[in-house]
């Protein structure tokens, strides 16, 4: 054996050996996809995870344990035990918190999870209107596994806007940012499926309250910018125009897809702690379906629906915002704007969440009918 | 002819020197120390170090490129010497010892959890000897084309635009932080690596332009340094970078592919390149300092001793805050040791001028 052949087998040795260190041979580890975690007594706190099975042989597709413990990382040690699988949390997708434990407060848990670092930034972050355990542990015969069927609903609902894109990176850092408060989206069972249950707003990392589904667009065009969603619109007919026509219908209703939004904060008049925000929001989208007396081809008519639908998205906006700020969360991200439009020693002299509910809010909104489809 | 390092090896030795481990927690230190807008803290760093640089090409221009041992040597008794270049190849080694095993210890925190990190620090020791005893120009040439293995990541910054808000930026300058001085000294410490410019001068001549080719390594090691740290205010905010142990981590955390995710255990590997650089090279300086002491022992062994000295040093500390606090004395003597070195060495050219002046008046 000459030096060179030598040298590279013991190259090659030193490459080969590493692999004999922290083992992970892929049919024993138990991949926890989705956990859970509930209120218990007495402080406690149940936790519940799913774990797909890769074992062809198996009966079942996953296995699901739960357990009580006083924290998370006890609860992980005795689940352990109830596993033949070495259980990891490197492929942890979704993570979902029983309602009244959302109102106790996630810090602790959502600690425990960034602090992980096989857990990914991408994990995402759920609310049930319910107790969480109990969904997780139930099979949804019409549909795929618990654990994928949350992670696909969700990943459809977030990309069409019904639900805030809530994961722990996003959730932690709205958390520490003092100008924003974070959200989540929430779901509830249905008995046989799962549906979204609109959004919990956060004050800190406690729950404090819900926005209903059929105002989650709205939510959403007022906390950011956003690509995709539709939002069907019911118009009350205006004066004048109401019975001109031998129309039937009392309401005209329109739909409006493919929207693209964006939204402008302006603060002003910040003096004595007293500020006033505009938010100013460009909506653009197609028209696909629209039931009334107006002709779309016609300019004149296009441009009084896109009032009309301006009109009645600022006053479902102005609501909105009135019911958020009516509970002491920003979950708009407004404090954001207020701090970048003050000096630091006026900011921290600021006592925001005091003030907050107090803060005068102007809406504005623009929609621009980009097409009506395929009919003139 | 004897070789001599180009300007272009120079200036990405001297990058790669700088950079290492510790562009992940770069924007942490900014934001624990310095609060809101942080980063901006780097613009004077940039300048002292700028200065500092100034220093070291004067010692190289009064000094007519001779070597700092010979310019200590005609003026200090070689006995008042010895302990001094004892100190510094000793304060060398540790230095890189510890940038190496802090490596180590993040990579299994992040990789292999339960796996002796000395068992890679071994195999890392072997990499670093071979490369060490090819000599300085080797080492150049290697760290050239480590540079374009690891500065591709840089470009990774891009993938954070879609989730990059000014608005978590504030308009605040420099508010909310603490102990500002450690921050300092602590950020000033990334920036280390330029000073063993100061062992460079037989292996450079005027070709090699040395003074701009530092300046142009810490040109972009601060270039790179300030848009992580940009991006990292953006994405996380103050407030939560400030609580983050390795931010940086946690950026290549974040980079999802249609096919792939989680890839920064394989990011983090490519930062070995730079590492391995800074370990060689402080071992280098640390070695060049040695051989002054014990001239007849060959390079080579006095190398694979100080590798050797290294590993075992490594043993000691095994925490991460361990290694940490002895890097942060460490680099705080560094940091003296990087103004005052040059300074002693301007100071004893112009003795020396003047009394050869005075001799031959």
């Amino acid at each position: 054996m000459n030096k060179w052949t030598r040298n590279l087998l013991y190259m090659l040795l030193i490459v080969v050996i590493t692999g004999c260190q922290d083992q992970h041979i892929l049919e024993r580890q138990g991949f926890t996809q989705t956990m859970s975690y509930d209120l218990a007594p007495e402080e406690q706190v149940e936790v519940t995870l799913s774990v797909p099975k890769a074992d062809p042989k198996s009966i079942t597709d996953r296995e699901v344990l739960t357990t009580v413990a006083s924290g998370s990382k006890e609860a992980r040690i005795k689940l352990s035990r109830q596993s033949d699988l070495q259980l990891v949390s490197g492929q942890l997708r979704n993570v979902l918190f029983g309602l009244s434990l959302a109102k106790q407060g996630l810090a602790e848990f959502t600690d425990t999870l960034v602090r992980d670092p096989a857990i990914g930034p991408h994990l995402k972050l759920i609310i049930v209107n319910g107790h969480a355990g109990q969904i997780l542990q139930k099979n949804f015969s019409q549909h795929p596994r618990t654990g994928k069927y949350i992670d696909k609903l969700m990943e459809k609902e977030e990309n069409d806007n019904s639900v805030p894109r809530t994961t722990l990176l996003s959730f932690v850092r709205d958390y520490y940012d003092d100008g924003i408060d974070p959200v989540a989206p929430m779901i509830k069972s249905l008995g046989s499926s799962l549906t979204t249950d609109g959004i919990a707003l956060f004050k800190d990392d406690k729950f404090i309250a819900k926005i209903n589904s059929e105002d989650a667009l709205i939510f959403a065009f007022l906390r950011g910018s956003l690509r995709q969603g539709e939002i069907s619109l019911k118009l009350e007919k205006e004066a004048g125009h109401a019975d001109n026509n031998e129309s039937r219908l009392r309401q005209e209703i329109v739909m409006l897809s493919s929207i693209i939004s964006s939204r402008k904060v302006k603060v002003s008049n910040c003096q004595n702690n007293h500020c006033q925000i505009d938010i100013h929001l460009n909506i653009e989208g197609s028209v696909l379906e629209y039931i009334g007396n107006l002709k779309l081809s016609i300019p004149t008519d296009r441009k009084q629906l896109e009032r009309r639908m301006s009109t009645d998205i600022t006053s479902k906006a102005e609501k909105l915002i009135n019911y958020i700020q009516k509970r002491s969360v920003d979950s708009l991200g407004l404090g954001q704007y207020v701090r970048n439009s003050m000096s630091f020693a006026a900011w921290n002299s600021l006592d925001w969440k005091t003030e907050y509910p107090q803060i005068k809010v102007n809406c504005k909104v623009e929609v621009i009918v980009k097409n009506y489809g395929k009919m003139q | 002819m004897q070789e001599k390092l180009s300007k272009f090896h120079t200036a990405i030795l001297i990058y790669m020197t700088q950079s290492g481990i510790v562009v992940f927690s770069i924007p942490q230190m900014e934001a624990k120390y310095f609060g809101t807008n942080g980063w901006l803290i780097l613009l004077p760093i940039f300048l002292l170090c700028s200065f500092n640089i100034f220093l070291i090409s004067s010692v190289y221009r009064l000094g007519k490129g001779r070597s700092i041992f010979d310019i200590l040597e005609t003026s200090i008794p070689k006995a008042l010497l010895i302990p001094l270049y004892c100190g510094l190849s000793a304060l060398w080694t540790m230095i890189g010892c510890l940038v190496a095993k802090q490596y180590m210890l993040i990579f299994q925190m992040l990789a292999f959890p339960t796996t002796n990190p000395m068992i890679f620090k071994a195999v890392f020791d072997v990499l670093a000897l071979l490369l060490l005893t090819k000599g300085i120009y080797n080492i150049g040439k290697a760290s050239t084309i480590f540079f374009g293995l690891v500065i591709w990541l840089s470009f990774l910054l891009i993938y954070f635009f879609s989730d990059f808000e000014w608005v978590r930026i504030t308009p605040f300058v420099l508010k909310g932080g603490h102990d500002s001085l450690n921050g300092f000294l602590q950020i000033y410490s990334a920036f280390l690596g330029y000073e063993l410019s100061l062992l460079l001068f037989p292996y450079v001549n005027k070709n090699t332009r040395l003074p701009l080719a530092i300046q142009s390594g810490l040109m972009i090691t601060t270039i790179n340094y300030a848009a992580v740290s940009l991006i990292s205010f953006g994405f996380f905010g103050y407030a939560m970078l400030a609580e983050t142990f390795l931010p940086v981590i946690d950026l290549l955390a974040y980079i999802e592919l249609p096919f792939v995710e989680r890839l920064e255990n394989l990011f983090y590997t490519f930062v070995l390149f730079s590492t391995i650089i800074t370990f060689v090279m402080y071992v280098w300086a640390a070695n060049e300092s040695l051989q002054r002491v014990i001239p007849k022992v060959p390079v080579k062994w006095s190398a694979v001793f100080l590798i050797v000295a290294a590993f075992i040093v490594a043993f000691i500390p095994d925490v991460m805050s361990q290694v940490q606090s002895w890097l942060h004395f460490l680099t705080y003597i560094e940091i003296a040791v990087s103004f005052g070195l040059p300074l002693l060495l301007i100071v004893i050219i112009l003795l020396s001028s003047t009394r050869k002046a005075h001799t031959h008046e």
